[in-house]
């Protein structure tokens, strides 16, 4: 089941909190549930601040996936073009973090293990992929 | 999850410029902007030293340590200093993560935070 949200900071959080009570139903340690989260509301800020222009009337999608040894975020939005996983470390300054990627970049690499963009149609489609130490026998969809 | 922002102030007219903020719950894109407006509020004053006890904050993104670097910001383009106590480890690792701000010192606890600024007040003359 997918989650359609509106290009809101308010809107990525509900997200976010519905990514933790999915964390915590499917027993992830801490510090997986944290670091998803985390990698969760970056996305999000960046795709409601750079690709839909914080106009809330646009919408994007965020679905979530067990695998038996993966969690799997998908986000989906019909903005512009754009991938910011390009980005390496922020080329502004530390005081001027209004850059598309930078901290945030750096932030989602520490916790998540491969980050996958594709443009699909008018769509941008980002997956992130967490491995878990731990296989599970259940493959979960949120 | 939201954010609980406490703010205490000295009351003695050297202590007015140091400032401690407690925060609780989630600095994140949602809860960010408040931080920021009460940070100008304060800002806006004779502080010179922010003490930022994270105790009980328990989520930070890069929307609120933006917010914190422009605090940083405005400190030390008046020779003065954000400092943090008490993080939880997460919230360190992402500090690490951005391998810190410059003009921002971390400490473990309180008295580690008293050592310095004491030294502090020795070299610039004053006492708080």
């Amino acid at each position: 089941m997918r989650m359609e949200l509106q290009a809101t900071p308010q809107e990525v959080m509900r997200a976010v909190e519905a990514l933790r009570e999915f964390g915590r139903a499917q027993e992830l340690p801490d510090r997986v549930v944290f670091g998803l989260a985390l990698a969760l509301e970056e996305c999000g800020c960046n795709i409601v601040q750079h690709a839909l222009g914080r106009d809330a009337q646009k919408k994007f999608q965020v679905a979530v996936e067990r695998k038996p040894t993966q969690i799997l975020i998908e986000l989906r939005d019909g903005g512009p073009e754009f991938d910011f996983t390009g980005f390496d470390k922020p080329s502004a300054p530390a005081e001027d973090e209004d850059a598309p990627g930078g901290w945030g970049v750096q932030i989602i690499r520490r916790y998540i293990d491969a980050i996958r963009y594709r443009r699909e149609g008018n769509e941008n489609v980002l997956l992130l992929i967490k491995q878990l130490d731990e296989p599970s026998t259940a493959e979960v969809k949120f | 999850m939201p954010l609980v922002i406490q703010i205490q102030t000295g009351s003695s007219s050297l202590a007015a410029q140091t400032a401690t903020i407690r925060l609780s719950g989630s600095l994140d894109t949602a809860t960010a902007p408040e931080l920021e407006a009460q940070l100008a509020t304060l800002l806006a004053g004779p502080i010179k030293e922010l003490v930022f006890d994270l105790a009980q904050l328990t989520f930070i993104s890069s929307a609120g340590l933006r917010v914190i670097a422009q605090a940083r910001k405005q400190l030390r383009e008046r020779g003065g200093l954000a400092s943090f106590v008490h993080l939880q480890p997460q919230i360190q690792e992402v500090f690490d993560i951005i391998a810190s701000l410059p003009g921002i010192a971390i400490f473990k606890d309180i008295a580690e935070m008293d050592r310095y600024l004491a030294a502090r007040q020795r070299t610039h003359g004053q006492q708080i």
